[in-house]
């Protein structure tokens, strides 16, 4: 068995041990402790409370005139109206209340705006994009009508006239030319360029003979459309727009590299 | 509980009297409290001269420390301590002022330290009757803080908290001091024990 030590059993003999069942148990259970406990009160008990001499109710006007001549006063705070309203607990009640508030709206206000802005994203900003000019895509469009159109003259030029093998490439190429003719020719009326209306009319004309020709081309039809096309001068307003467009497209698009 | 409760509300209408400039109402307080105050002194510093300075040294402390006192304690526990404070002071200024004495006696050929002798032998103080006396150089022979914290135990009934907050240490160090003071009068007193 354990035994209570002195410093339990002193704790116990001034009430202040934390369980105190336990220790009275053990007590109970221990003679030897119980023994020892028994004499460290008996010890106690011995000591005397030291009784002070007694002193009645004019000790303490003795000690207020002893000490009273050596205390100065307290000079009152006089607060100012401002400072008194601060210090009114009403005030400090409803600044607390007011703080309160605004904090509850900060909040509410914060916990919106976010709600916000999971449920709309901001639209992150993008530079806009350097519009890009329409026109080299009509030019790249027109330049490449061009080139073919070109090659198509220069083809229906130096046509053999004794051959006929040439004879029906050349009028399907004629009436895909003539339609894409068309178009270039409506973007020309848009665009008011009389130099290229008057070279994409005469190609027409051209082509629509090419295309048509009654009979398809023979060497009698393609004689005549070579002597149209000299007359016309077509192959050289073709070649002379050739030659501006790409000085136009140069002069535009000092990057250029890429195709459509 | 009641009276407690309309003395510690009148402790506090005196307070704010006196800092809002009425000196004299301090002097309700001081009477109110003095012999609270010299009971404990006089149990911590055993004579009366010395409890009587504490009682007002302890007064006039409370008086320029009155601004900090927080307005949700009670006084009268606030001003026992300044009181225990300026008890023990006392206790500690005599011992020292004692040891001095002894050593100004000293033979010059003893180098030896020689502390006051409050032994007296049990056969002689039981011969004269003079029980009391054993008791008291048995108190004095404990520490200003063992006497002190012993003083508030045993005659005071203050719990160890209490004794801590008091002498401004731990309650557990206050414990401790209890302890101490009670096994060093066991042993002061066993001789007492033996002859009865």
């Amino acid at each position: 068995m354990k035994h209570l030590t002195d410093e339990e059993m002193i704790e116990q003999a001034y009430g202040e041990v934390e369980s105190t069942a336990a220790v009275e148990r053990h007590l109970a259970a221990c003679p030897q402790c119980a023994d020892a406990f028994a004499e460290l009160k008996h010890d106690l008990a011995e000591v005397d409370r030291i009784q002070a001499p007694y002193r009645d109710a004019s000790y303490g006007l003795q000690v207020w005139a002893a000490i009273a001549g050596s205390l100065p006063a307290y000079r009152p705070k006089h607060r100012s109206l401002w400072g008194s309203f601060w210090a009114s607990p009403w005030t400090k009640g409803l600044s607390f209340a007011a703080l309160t508030a605004l904090l509850v709206s900060c909040a509410f206000y914060a916990g919106r705006l976010s709600e916000q802005r999971k449920m709309h994203p901001p639209i992150a900003h993008v530079e806009p994009r350097p519009q890009q000019p329409k026109q080299p895509i009509v030019v790249v469009v027109l330049d490449d009508h061009l080139d073919r159109s070109e090659r198509f003259l220069v083809e229906l030029k130096h046509a053999d006239l004794d051959s006929t093998d040439m004879a029906s490439p050349m009028r399907d190429e004629a009436r895909s030319l003539l339609a894409a003719n068309r178009i270039c020719q409506q973007k020309a009326d848009k665009a008011a360029d009389p130099e290229l209306t008057t070279a994409l009319d005469h190609l027409d004309r051209l082509l629509a003979d090419a295309a048509n020709a009654p009979g398809g081309l023979n060497p009698q039809s393609i004689s005549k459309l070579q002597n149209e096309m000299n007359a016309d001068g077509v192959l050289f307003e073709v070649r002379v727009l050739r030659s501006r467009i790409t000085r136009n497209s140069s002069a535009n698009n000092p990057q250029k590299g890429g195709t459509i | 509980m009641v009276s407690n409760f309309r003395m510690d509300k009148n402790d506090h209408a005196a307070i704010q009297a006196v800092l809002a400039g009425d000196k004299e109402a301090y002097g309700t307080l001081v009477v109110r409290h003095s012999q609270t105050l010299f009971r404990v002194a006089f149990r911590i510093t055993g004579n009366e001269a010395d409890a009587e300075d504490a009682v007002q040294e302890a007064f006039l402390r409370g008086y320029r420390k009155l601004e900090g006192f927080e307005s949700r304690s009670n006084f009268g526990t606030w001003i026992y301590r300044i009181a225990v404070h300026c008890a023990l002071d006392k206790v500690r200024r005599r011992h020292i002022a004692e040891t001095l004495r002894v050593s100004d006696c000293n033979d010059p050929e003893q180098d030896q330290v020689q502390v006051a002798d409050d032994d007296a032998g049990p056969e002689r103080l039981l011969l004269s009757g003079e029980i009391s006396a054993l008791q008291t150089a048995a108190l004095q022979s404990l520490t200003a803080t063992e006497r002190t914290a012993f003083v508030l135990r045993h005659m005071e009934d203050r719990s160890t908290a209490e004794i801590g907050a008091a002498l401004g240490i731990d309650p557990n160090a206050a414990k401790q001091a209890v302890f101490r003071a009670v096994q060093k009068m066991r042993r002061r007193l066993a001789p007492l024990r033996v002859a009865t």
